[in-house]
């Protein structure tokens, strides 16, 4: 049944696209913005909605789809496209991906695949970044990402916005319980890892009564590991279900942080001036 | 013989026959809590734990109500989850060929929609039998092997200590001796995918194991990087097959699931003695494995290289213990044993509270209620040391030199701070003034509180 609605929406689509020529380019972005306002008005407030159209130098048409009408859907749908903004190979974003499960089937069958097809349907063997975080061609990417917080958890809204986008993408392959089990698997053991930073920031507030700043340069070292690396590594493990970046990048990660804090202010407290 | 001489005969005797029936009496009953394992009476599963260890925990959902068979699966499921029809149809069970059946959906998980199970490797092996007996074979090996892996994590003391949402990664790694699709994943199951590196990474990769970093960047790995696209990936891992070898081209020559029989150096926590007869013919067995390659002589060269490097990397790890045990033979420790949260899952280090190094004090278990210093080891031996082993195993000289440097500088730090600790507990007897008590730090706060009451 899905698939004769799709059927029917792209031969509507394509039916009523038909009347002009699709002119081949090159475009600059402002040319794609004031064209798509017409012809695809959803996909370009979906994009005015996330954060790539937010941020500063904003990530528009061109920079993901190139400035050519040719292969331009295909092209963009690659992890490629994605990888260089954020953080590259090697960082943990991409990496984390990369060396998940679904990560692994990219690497070794994205060559096979017919990227013209849309990013529904499981039409991929793997869900790859456009996958997960444009599914349908949903072009808002926020939607299936949080607003990043460190010590506290987020709101029961933005976590059911974020979820409720990433089920709609994860039951192509996946049963419903399953993927709530790993919602709520995930939750807890993010929530795990916050108590980690709280416990640190606690003991870091008591001791700014009793140190000076430069005494406490070690432990706060510490503790901005904690929050910008150690905790994202397992934000970034749960999302993109990596049991490396969950566990060894992750959580003894974070205890190591932690107990470096402890045995820093224990230091502190046996040396007094 | 007197009297009094029959009594020290059978009076031991007796003794030893009731410990061993009571220890197997205890050992059976403490497996028979809701967890799983050794310690099953001291946690619970979270209930994502069913898909990782299904064996154990995993219960039929009951949304659905019927009996299915053959195409009527498929047909529903076409429309609910169409990902793994699609797997399935693309697979071997739906396309079997030279007139065998068509393996069905209901052939692994039942056709009971209410008692619906996730195939563990006993239901793969009523078919695949060979590769199953091959796996099961492991076991006679010990661990390091993957027939063994949920056992060794569930009987991790760490494991059964932390909160169980803590440590779900564990089991997804250690769910390759409860389930078969982590190398050869669901619902296509292709053997051609579980021949190469990439199917070995996800759990095979990062600080304590980095096999494919080091493959990756070893002569073998850069020549797989380069033209493994080129090669064919239907065809066994046998000799003249492939140019280049990969996880599975060494560790299962053949084809055989047996990752455990060759393995010399394990997993690299602990030091074996590499010469023993044992060692000897798993040697052999490299040796041959090699030479569909390489000379013998330059095998048995790397293979003593190996050795080597091994031997170097346990004098540094050892000076590094025993730099450890000074401290805490004298009590300098801080926090010690007792004024920091108990090792895990050990009713007597409540009693007689110690702290652990090394591999057989269990010191594996013991990376997160420690002092920094003994964290520092634990990091020179888990990370850096293993990092410098896979790549001598792989041949990744980069990997050694670098895990080689690394521990250099741990040892010197640890030093160092060895030499604090002992400065300032002559500053404290100096001065007469008690080391301040570090529990109100170690053993409250929002994580180490709730890691106390939830495991």
């Amino acid at each position: 049944m899905r698939g004769l609605l799709c059927v029917w929406l792209f031969g509507f689509a394509a039916l009523s696209m038909a009347d002009a020529p699709i002119p081949k380019g090159a475009f600059a972005n402002s040319a794609c913005l004031a064209c798509h306002q017409q012809q695809s008005a959803e996909l370009v407030a979906a994009w005015r909605e996330s954060a790539h159209a937010a941020t500063e130098a904003t990530v528009s048409c061109v920079d993901c789809h190139g400035n050519t009408h040719s292969n331009a859907a295909a092209r963009a749908r690659r992890d490629s496209t994605c990888t260089d903004c954020h953080g590259g190979e090697g960082g943990p974003v991409v990496h984390s991906y990369t060396t998940s499960k679904h990560g692994v089937l990219m690497r070794l069958e994205q060559d096979e695949w017919d990227w013209r097809r849309p990013l529904a349907l499981a039409n991929y063997r793997a869900p790859g970044c456009a996958y997960c975080h444009m599914h349908k061609g949903n072009h808002n990417v926020s939607a299936s990402v949080r607003v990043w917080n460190a010590t506290q958890g987020i709101d029961a809204t933005e976590r059911e916005r974020v979820q409720d986008t990433m089920r709609a993408v994860c039951q192509d392959c996946h049963s419903p319980r399953y993927i709530t089990r790993l919602f709520d698997n995930g939750e807890r053991m993010l929530d795990i890892g916050r108590m980690k930073v709280r416990e640190a920031a606690g003991i870091l507030e008591q001791a700014e009564n009793e140190f000076s700043v430069v005494e406490l340069a070690a432990a706060r070292e510490h503790f901005a590991k904690m929050q910008s690396l150690h905790l994202k590594n397992l934000y970034l493990g749960i999302g993109h279900q990596s049991p490396d970046y969950q566990w060894w990048h992750g959580q003894p990660a974070l205890d190591g942080d932690l107990l470096r804090i402890k045995g820093a202010l224990g230091e502190l407290r046996r040396a007094p001036k | 013989m007197s009297r009094q001489r029959v009594y020290y005969v059978w009076i031991p005797l007796l003794v030893a026959l009731v410990a061993v029936a009571a220890g197997y009496l205890y050992v059976d009953w403490s497996k028979g809590g809701g967890g799983a394992g050794l310690y099953s009476r001291q946690w619970l599963p979270d209930a994502v734990f069913a898909y990782w260890n299904p064996g154990d925990f995993y219960q039929s959902t009951d949304a659905v109500v019927g009996e299915f068979e053959g195409e009527q699966c498929v047909s529903c499921h076409e429309a609910v989850t169409p990902g793994i029809v699609k797997d399935w149809q693309a697979s071997r069970h739906a396309n079997p060929g030279n007139g065998k059946a068509t393996v069905y959906c209901s052939a692994c998980h039942g056709n009971n929609h209410q008692a619906l199970h996730l195939p563990t490797p006993d239901v793969c092996g009523t078919c695949h039998a060979t590769q199953h007996a091959q796996f099961e074979d492991e076991k006679r090996y010990g661990f390091p092997s993957h027939a063994l892996a949920m056992e060794r994590a569930l009987d991790a003391k760490h494991f059964v200590d932390k909160p169980k949402a803590e440590v779900t990664a564990c089991l997804q790694c250690h769910s390759v001796a409860s389930k078969c699709d982590s190398c050869h994943t669901r619902h296509r199951f292709n053997a051609a995918e579980a021949r190469r590196p990439e199917a070995c990474i996800t759990c095979h990769s990062g600080p304590p194991h980095p096999d494919g970093e080091t493959y990756f960047a070893s002569a073998h790995g850069r020549l797989y990087l380069d033209e493994g696209k080129k090669w064919d990936w239907s065809k066994p891992l046998s000799k003249g097959n492939y140019k280049g070898p990969t996880c599975a081209y060494c560790h299962m020559g053949d084809g055989k699931h047996q990752v455990a029989n060759k393995s010399l150096w394990k997993f690299g926590i602990k030091q074996i003695n590499p010469l023993t007869s044992g060692n000897e013919v798993k040697r052999d067995q490299w040796v041959a494995l090699c030479s569909d390659c390489h000379a013998a002589d330059w095998s048995r060269q790397q293979l003593a290289g190996l050795d080597a490097e091994r031997k170097q990397a346990w004098k540094k790890l050892y000076s590094a213990e025993a730099v450890l045990k000074d401290l805490r033979s004298d009590n300098l420790l801080y926090p010690a044993a007792g004024e920091r949260p108990p090792y895990p899952a050990d009713w007597l280090d409540s009693i007689r509270p110690r702290a652990r190094v090394g591999f057989f004090e269990g010191q594996a278990s013991a990376f997160y209620n420690v002092s920094p210093i003994e964290r520092d080891y634990f990091e020179m031996w888990y990370f850096d040391n293993l990092g410098a082993y896979k790549g001598a195993a792989h041949g990744d000289q980069g990997a050694v030199s670098h895990g080689h440097a690394a521990m250099d500088q741990d040892l010197a730090a640890i030093e160092k701070e060895a030499g604090r600790l002992r400065g300032l507990a002559e500053r404290e007897q100096q001065a007469q003034r008690r080391r301040p008590d570090p529990s109100k730090l170690w053993l409250f706060g929002d994580y180490t509180e709730f890691n106390k009451e939830q495991n």
